[in-house]
This record gives C-alpha cells, sequence and structure tokens, in this order.
C-alpha cells in the first residue's frame, strides 16, 4: 500500500487510543472517591458545605459522563481547565515549564545517540577488545544505577566539593552572576544545564550503546554482509553503510520513541536538579492530587507518544522496504 | 600468468575456528587445483569443509575462524600472503561466489539497483554510475528477468526464491571473473526452479568459460554439472579425480558410500545409507577421519594418516586400502 | 531481528554436535550444557554473587545490623547518644542521618523490602506477561489482535505518571488503616504490598510481548521439526519442546523484571509516593534529599545499596541470556 494510505491508517487508529487513554485518564480522579474529598483530605478544617462549593464551582457535581465531556470539549480548544488549588488556568502552571523539559531532554536524547551509535558500533567490530570491555561494563552501570542517584553523585562532586557547577534550577540570579565570573545569561543557562543533561545523557546512552552493539553483532554474522564481502565491497562500505543500516532500526524505534517520552519528562531528575520542568511540576500536582493539572499533563504526555509511535512507524517505512512495498 | 594450467591451485589448506567449544579443525590440509575453464564438483556432507575451503580461499572467513596454514595460489600468484586492499581487488572481479540461500545472501534493505552498482562501482573507480547500472541490467537480462530496467530498482523480497537466486548469480558475474564458486546454488531452492538454475550455470559456463568450482552434497547435480571432483569428509580431502572415474571406478570408501546413497534410474540398486555420524571436529578420529564408519578399516587406518596417493594419472585417494578396493 | 544461522554457523554446529542421544537425555544436557557456558562467564558469577549477598543479608538482617529498624524506637538510639548526622565511622560504617538513625542498619534492613518488591512485582509480571502473551501467541487470530491492543495501551500510556497517581490515592485511603497484614506469620507491610501491585499492573505489558514474539518463535521452528521427523509427533512432545525452549526465555525476563522492578519502586519512593510506613531504599532516599549538603552519605550509601542489586541482577540476566543462547561464541 502507498505510504500516504499506510499514514492515514495509522492516524485513524491512534484517535480512539487518545479517546480511551483520556477516559482512563479521567477516571483516575474517581479512582477512590470524590476528588474533593482526596484533595482536601489534608485539611480537616474544611466543612462539608465548602466542599459542595467547591465542587460545584469545578462541575464536579455534574454527572460523570458530562464532566468528561466538559473537560474533553476544553480540552480540545486547549484550555486545560483550573487547578483545584487556588483556580489557577492550568495552562499557565504548564506553560514555560514544558519548554523546559523539552529543553532537556532534547539535548540529552540528542547527545546521546550520537555517542551511542559510533561507539556501539565500534564495540560490535572490535568484541572482546579492552575498548569493548570498557564500553560494555560503563553501559552496564549506566542502566543499573538510579536515575537520581547519579545526578546526586554529580551534584556532591561538582556543586559542593568543586564548586564549579550550580546544582539547582534552570536560571541562577542575576545578581549573583559577578559571584561566579558570569556576566551573560546564556552562559548561566548553560552552566545549570550542564549535570541535568549529563545525568540523563549517561542513562540513555546506555541503553542505545548496548542496543547498537546488540544489533551490530547480530547483523554483523549474516549472510549478506558475508557476500557483499565477498564481492569486493571495502570493509568500511560494508560495515558502515550496508550493516548498519540493517542494524539500525531498533535504535530508531527506541530513540523515535523516547521523544515521545520527552514531554513525559524526568521526574526523577527534574526533582534531583530542582529543574522547572513538567516532570517535577507533575510530581508536586500528583502529590497535592491536584487532577486538573495531573490530568492535563497526562493527557499532554500521552498525546506525544502518540504522535512519536506514528513518526516511529512511518519512518520504519522509509528504511526498512519490506513495509509499504507489501 | 598460465594460458593453460591450473586457475586455482590450493595446498595444505589449514582454517580452524577458535570457538568456546574447542578449536575446530573445519579444514585440515586440503589440497586440490581446479584447472582453467573446467568445472570442478567439491563434494561432501554438511560439516565436511567445503564451504569453508571456499571462503578461505577468498579469505572471508568469518570469525572466529582464522586461516593457519597452507598455500592457495590463483593464476599461479599466492594469494593467502597478499595484503588485505589486494585480496579485496580479487573479490567479485576475479573470483566470485554465488551463495547458497538467496533469501539471506541478498541484503532485504537495499534495491537490487543499490547493491550491484555498487559492487561494479567498488572496482572500477572510473565507471560512472549510469554505465554501472547499464552494466548490471545487461546481466539481470542474461540471466532471465523480466523488464530488468524496472525492476532493478525492487528490493529482494519482491522477487521468488528462484529469481532471488539467479540475481545473487547475476551479482557474481558483474565483473566476469575468471573463478566461480557456487555454493549449493540449488539446494534451497524448489525442485522445479533447481534444473532452471542449473542449466543457466551451464550455459553461462559455455558462454564465458568461466572456470567454477560447485560446491554440493548432490551426487546427481555433480554428474550432471563436472568434470572433475574433489571428495571431502571431515576437513580432508578424500578423493579427487575426474567425473567418470568417480562414479565407476571409486577408489575410496567415502565415495563409494556416497554414490550408494543415491538413488539410480538405471538399475535396482538398495539404499545404503552410512552407519554413524559425522564426526566432532574439535576431537576428530585419529588416523583416518573416516574410519569409524568404514567398512574396510583395519588397525592402520586408526594410527596413520593416510596421504593423498595418485593411483592413475589425474586420479589421487587417501585411503591405506584403495588397491584392495 | 533474528534469523537463520549463517552457513558457516551451521557447519560448526555439525561438526561440533556431540553423537544424537534419545530424546529425553538431549532435554537435559541442554541445561547443563548452559551451566558450563555460565560457569566460565565471570561478569555473570559476579552478578551471581552480589545477588547472593543480598539474599544473605536479607535473611540475617537482624543479626547484621547494630540497631534495629523502624518503627522500633531503639532505631533512633544514635540521636539519643549523640552521634546524628555523624559521617561515616567504626561504629556506624555509613554514618548516621540527621533524624539519627544508623544508617548501615537501615539499609541492611532494607533489604528485605528490596527482596520482597522485587520478587514479588516479578511474580505477578511474569504470570501476567505469560497468560497474555502465550495465549496470544499460540491462539493467534482474534484472540491475539485483542491481546495485543491491551497490551499496547498499557505500552503507550505514559505508566510513570499514572504509578505516581495511583500509589498516592492509595497513600491517602490506606493511611488511615493498619501498617501490616500478618500473612503466615510474617507482617506484610500493607502500603508496600500496595505499589507492588501497581507497578506490577502497568509493567507487565513489555514481557508479554516478548513472549508472545517467543511462542510465534518457538511455532515455526517446531514445526519444521516436527515435520521433518519421522511420522507422529503428538501434541505432547510440541508441549514437551515449547515449554523448555520459552523457560530460557522466561528466566531471562525474569531476572531482567526483578532489575526493573527495584529500580521502579526506588524511583517511585524516593519522589515520595512509596508506602510512607516502610522504610525502604527509596524511602531513604527521600528522606535526606534535603541534608545532601550535611550528611551527603545518608543519600549515597542506600543509593549505593540501590546499585549493588540492580546492577548484580543485570549481570545475572545478561549471563543467563549467554548461556541460555544456543549460538556459539567465540
Amino acid at each position: 500500500m502507498s505510504l500516504a494510505k499506510y499514514v492515514a491508517r495509522r492516524v485513524v487508529y491512534m484517535v480512539p487510543m487518545a479517546i480511551g487513554i483520556s477516559i482512563i485518564s479521567f477516571l483516575v480522579m474517581y479512582a477512590a472517591g470524590d476528588p474533593i474529598t482526596l484533595a482536601t483530605a489534608g485539611h480537616p478544617n474544611i466543612t462539608e458545605g465548602q466542599r459542595e462549593a467547591l465542587r460545584r464551582y469545578y462541575g464536579l457535581d455534574q454527572p460523570i459522563p458530562i464532566q468528561y465531556l466538559n473537560w474533553l470539549s476544553h480540552l480540545l480548544v486547549g484550555d486545560f481547565g483550573r487547578s483545584l488549588y487556588g483556580g489557577r488556568p492550568v495552562n499557565q502552571l504548564i506553560g514555560s515549564w514544558f519548554w523546559e523539559t523539552v529543553k532537556l531532554n532534547l539535548i540529552a536524547l540528542v547527545l546521546a545517540l550520537i555517542i551511542a551509535i559510533p561507539v556501539g558500533v565500534n564495540s560490535a567490530l572490535k568484541q572482546y577488545s579492552v575498548g569493548d570491555a570498557f564500553v560494555t561494563s560503563v553501559s552496564i552501570f549506566g542502566v543499573s544505577m538510579p536515575v537520581f542517584w547519579i545526578g546526586i553523585v554529580l551534584i556532591l562532586i561538582f556543586s559542593f566539593w568543586l564548586g564549579w557547577l550550580p546544582s539547582a534550577g534552570a536560571y541562577g540570579f542575576p545578581e549573583l552572576w559577578p559571584l561566579f565570573g558570569i556576566s551573560d545569561p546564556t552562559v548561566d543557562a548553560i552552566a545549570h544545564l550542564i549535570l541535568p543533561v549529563t545525568v540523563l545523557t549517561y542513562v540513555q546512552l546506555a541503553l542505545y550503546v548496548r542496543l547498537t552493539r546488540a544489533q551490530m553483532l547480530e547483523v554483523m554474522r549474516q549472510d549478506y554482509i558475508l557476500a557483499a564481502r565477498a564481492s569486493g565491497i571495502p570493509s568500511n562500505k560494508v560495515v558502515y553503510k550496508y550493516a548498519l543500516k540493517n542494524a539500525i532500526t531498533p535504535v530508531l524505534t527506541y530513540a523515535g520513541l523516547s521523544i515521545g517520552a520527552i514531554v513525559a519528562g524526568a521526574p526523577m531528575t527534574e526533582t534531583t536538579f530542582n529543574w522547572p520542568g513538567l516532570g517535577r511540576r507533575f510530581v508536586q500536582a500528583a502529590s497535592i492530587l491536584d487532577f486538573p493539572v495531573v490530568m492535563g499533563i497526562t493527557m499532554i504526555i500521552t498525546v506525544m507518544i502518540l504522535i512519536a509511535n506514528l513518526v516511529v512507524d512511518v519512518s520504519y517505512a522509509f528504511v526498512d522496504p519490506r513495509i509499504t512495498v507489501e | 600468468m598460465e594460458p593453460d594450467g591450473d586457475i586455482l591451485r590450493v595446498e595444505d589448506l589449514r582454517t580452524y575456528f577458535f570457538t568456546e567449544a574447542g578449536v575446530v579443525r573445519a579444514v585440515d590440509g586440503v589440497s586440490f587445483a581446479v584447472k582453467k575453464g573446467e568445472t570442478m564438483g567439491l563434494v561432501g556432507e554438511t560439516g565436511s569443509g567445503k564451504t569453508v575451503a571456499s571462503y578461505s580461499v577468498m579469505r572471508v572467513v568469518p570469525k572466529p575462524g582464522k586461516i593457519v596454514g597452507g598455500r592457495v595460489y590463483y593464476d599461479g600468484e599466492e594469494i593467502l600472503s597478499k595484503s588485505e586492499e589486494d585480496v579485496r581487488k580479487l573479490r567479485g572481479e576475479q573470483i566470485a561466489m554465488i551463495f547458497q540461500d538467496p533469501n539471506s545472501s541478498l541484503n532485504p534493505v537495499f534495491s537490487i539497483q543499490e547493491q550491484l552498482t555498487d559492487i561494479i562501482l567498488s572496482h572500477n573507480g572510473g565507471m560512472k554510475k549510469e554505465e554501472a547500472l547499464e552494466t548490471t541490467i545487461r546481466l539481470l537480462d542474461k540471466v532471465g528477468m523480466p523488464e530488468p530496467e524496472t525492476r532493478v530498482r525492487w528490493y529482494p523480497h519482491q522477487f521468488s526464491g528462484g529469481m532471488r537466486q539467479r540475481i545473487a548469480i547475476a551479482r557474481a558475474l558483474l565483473l566476469r571473473p575468471k573463478l566461480l564458486f557456487a555454493d549449493e546454488p540449488t539446494t534451497n531452492l524448489d525442485v522445479t526452479i533447481q534444473a532452471q538454475v542449473l542449466e543457466l550455470l551451464k550455459s553461462i559456463k559455455n558462454e564465458t568459460g568461466t572456470s567454477m568450482v560447485l560446491i554440493t552434497h548432490d551426487m546427481g547435480i555433480v554428474a550432471d554439472m563436472t568434470s572433475r571432483v574433489t571428495v571431502l569428509y571431515a576437513g580432508r580431502v578424500a578423493e579427487i579425480s575426474d567425473t567418470n572415474t568417480t562414479y565407476r571406478k571409486s577408489l575410496h570408501p567415502y565415495t563409494r558410500a556416497l554414490l550408494r546413497s543415491v538413488p539410480r534410474v538405471d538399475e535396482k540398486v538398495d539404499l545404503e545409507s552410512i552407519p554413524g555420524n559425522v564426526p566432532n571436529l574439535i576431537t576428530p578420529p585419529s588416523g583416518c577421519r573416516f574410519h569409524p564408519r568404514c567398512k574396510y578399516a583395519t588397525e592402520v587406518c586408526s594410527e596413520k594418516v593416510p596421504p593423498l596417493e595418485e593411483a592413475e594419472e589425474g586420479h589421487f585417494t587417501a585411503c591405506h586400502h584403495w588397491r584392495e578396493l | 531481528m533474528a534469523s537463520p544461522s549463517t552457513v558457516v554457523d551451521e557447519e560448526i554446529k555439525a561438526a561440533t554436535e556431540e553423537e544424537a542421544a534419545p530424546k529425553k537425555v538431549r532435554g537435559a544436557g541442554q541445561w547443563s550444557v548452559a551451566w558450563r557456558r555460565f560457569k566460565r562467564n565471570k561478569a555473570a558469577l559476579l552478578g551471581l554473587a552480589m545477588i547472593g549477598s543480598v539474599l544473605i543479608v536479607a535473611i540475617f538482617n537482624n543479626a547484621i545490623a547494630p540497631y534495629p529498624g523502624r518503627p522500633s524506637p531503639d532505631a533512633f538510639k544514635p540521636l539519643y547518644e549523640g552521634e546524628a548526622g555523624q559521617p561515616p565511622s567504626l561504629k556506624h560504617p555509613f554514618g548516621t542521618s540527621r533524624y539519627g538513625t544508623d544508617i548501615f542498619s537501615e539499609v541492611v534492613h532494607g533489604t528485605v523490602y528490596t527482596l520482597y518488591v522485587s520478587l514479588f512485582v516479578t511474580a505477578i509480571v511474569i504470570a501476567l506477561a505469560l497468560a497474555v502473551g502465550v495465549t496470544a501467541g499460540y491462539l493467534a487470530g482474534r484472540v491475539d489482535d485483542v491481546l495485543m491492543r491491551i497490551a499496547e495501551v498499557f505500552l503507550v500510556i505514559p505508566v510513570l505518571p499514572l504509578i505516581l497517581v495511583f500509589a498516592r490515592i492509595f497513600q491517602i485511603v490506606f493511611s488511615q488503616t493498619s501498617f501490616t497484614l500478618p500473612v503466615l506469620g510474617i507482617s506484610v507491610p500493607i502500603g508496600l504490598t500496595i505499589v507492588v501491585v501497581i507497578i506490577s499492573v502497568f509493567g507487565w505489558a513489555g514481557d508479554a510481548r516478548a513472549f508472545r514474539g517467543e511462542v510465534l518463535r518457538i511455532k515455526e521452528m517446531e514445526y519444521i521439526q516436527a515435520a521433518k521427523s519421522i511420522g507422529a509427533s503428538s501434541r505432547r512432545i510440541m508441549l514437551y519442546h515449547i515449554i523448555p525452549n520459552i523457560l530460557s526465555t522466561v528466566i531471562v525476563v525474569a531476572t531482567l523484571t526483578m532489575a526493573t522492578a527495584i529500580l521502579t519502586e526506588a524511583g517511585v519512593s524516593f519522589l515520595g509516593f512509596g508506602d510512607p510506613n516502610t522504610v525502604t531504599w527509596g524511602y531513604l532516599l527521600n528522606e535526606n534529599l534535603n541534608e545532601l549538603s550535611v550528611s551527603w552519605w545518608a543519600e549515597i550509601f542506600p543509593g549505593l545499596a540501590v546499585f549493588w542489586s540492580v546492577l548484580g541482577f543485570n549481570l545475572l540476566g545478561d549471563g543467563l541470556a549467554d548461556a541460555l543462547n544456543p549460538r556459539l561464541r567465540e
């Protein structure tokens, strides 16, 4: 089938998915009873009358399906409702934090891929060498360490003991810049980025290196690689053109899906570094059971993931001709 | 460079695989020769070393394999001692190979055009892309692909198994090699297609006079296609002779056993299978490797390795008791 | 991405196979071959040792830890002895927290919870994944479609956010009830169990897909083998071959799931969504985060413990995967 039809089919398939997940997200709010009760559980002084008033204000006294449709219709025009705590529009709360998260994760992902693929390929080629052993150990360490722990260790070393880099937030206070010899806001922003990006990159790097290496090892054993070599194609080309294209598909899949997860933020890292991102915002909201915020962020993440899935599927069609040309 | 004589001479070739389970002596002292223009059959069961031997000649033995000894002369020049770059130039251009499984020897994510023109361009730096494409199309036509101008852009999975093998054959012939290795070219194909592919190979032979090494375990194909036969067993040569002699006056118990396991149309003969199994190549039997399964075996067979002796002109056999057969 | 062996592989394989033995012995042979390969893998042995050490510490936790765990008031003895917030010393190998607990003891006691989470989550996940995966793979058709759609939903959903939300909801709901439930004489922490269940419910989909893939692959192979074997091959024989073949994948997947389970629980607790009444390693990490500048040891050592366990399981899992893999290596 043609590419256009394939894409169309996938998009059509996505819509019920998105709706299904939105329903699930919405129902989470009622998972354990009335949301207002839950949200005010920590405030015993609120009377039932006040709770009723709150319910009416947020439209929670309507029948559930009506509530859902209300919420959904607002969502589709970009209105995420109001926070249960203070009634601020959710859009405001999420707004700028969205981009901070994207900034962080995107840089980390790109860096991770750029480094991981060559390293993984080389490691596969020189299997069992010292370099390969080193790479393998470092990557298995990377997937075994808790993300936040790496951050903590880095903070200890580079912020507390060496004092080189800031440990919290995305931006420092301009008044304090002279203390660090900075005069440029960009430098400040970069300085704040270095540690969190390092953490995120390292974790993803480990994963991609392992994946690339495993795939390359598998592909290099195939008959068609031997055949290419036997036809006199130079070794470099055999590896970097022919083998790589075959090996790269799962890596791309994972990377593509990770793009979707970029907006999910990295709640662990963001918490460790006090980064003003969606992940941390979500953790805060989930902690106080501020459902509109929680649901809003969940939907954003879901949509991003679905779109990422679609992009991955489509890119498959470009890389692996067996799919479209059926 | 001899005008006549051997296009290929293999002397005491040894290729071992260094695996976790031990050292597999896949090719352990193999010697044979291929005359210019002839088709030599390289025969043996799976595990006899025939494929590894041909990979060794082209120096594409995959890890954990390594050529550990011997000499290989291509058209008079020793090639095991050449540099990798020199050998690379030989591959495809002088010596080419048709692989066993057409479903796995073509790269699935590249078009036929891409894969094949790349081979041409890797050898003749000066040739332009259009010329390479022309050559490719011409050869695809020759092997019987309909509408090659359009289909050259297709991908391997879009072709049938038989057509894929033809493409593999075309790939091997792109640069007009003088020596062709055909590794079980019909084993993975339907019976009906087998005949077609064999006919194709024959016609190519006749047209270009390419020397060919036909690797197979099918004695029927050997009779049809070859003029000389080298029989391998467990990494060693058992017998070398011309095809007629092989079938009528074989002087090696293994060859005879092989022949008796093939059904015949002309005579009513009982089929016999060879008792026992292909030996373990990490710890091969002592002396003659066939002795545990040989009905003529005596004590000397388990003690001494039988040398390859010339029983009559051009007929070599490695058996202590060839005179009594 | 798996494809048939190369021609050379087959030749090597043919050249190294033992003489054909009756089917039953061959089954046993598969495991002893794998065990021999495993023994040769140093990294795998290291992983095994690391997990072994965790197991031993967990079993003997009360004997090894100098101070009892919370909620016993003696857990805070260092506070009364004026030794709160001390860096590591002979008396307190991991130092003490600002709140007056001996970090070493807390880590040792936490080992039990770690193993509990790891084993329990894995048990549930594997059970669910096998049920769904094998059914889908074996029955195929509509059943397969439906089951895989469900699995896909669970794979697309942003899992961590939902885990956090559910965990929090249950935290609030259950904060009034008792902390533990006596089961078979052991007091089982309710909150932690809820976290375990939540993690499991959201974590089975990936494993299910893996098992389904394996069943499909085995189905193909066994058909070929069955066709090749002489005549009768009853369903029972097929089952005898499917199960041991899947078993090796199940073992590997289970081991790696154990690693993931620990990491997930640590993360959830670190963010404050774990069981507030159970002092797991993640809980310790959450508790001492703000004191990082004054008592870094309180944060580092529990994290190190997590790292140790997860690394152990990962090495073990990799080693098992390598040993049970029929392909030959250098």
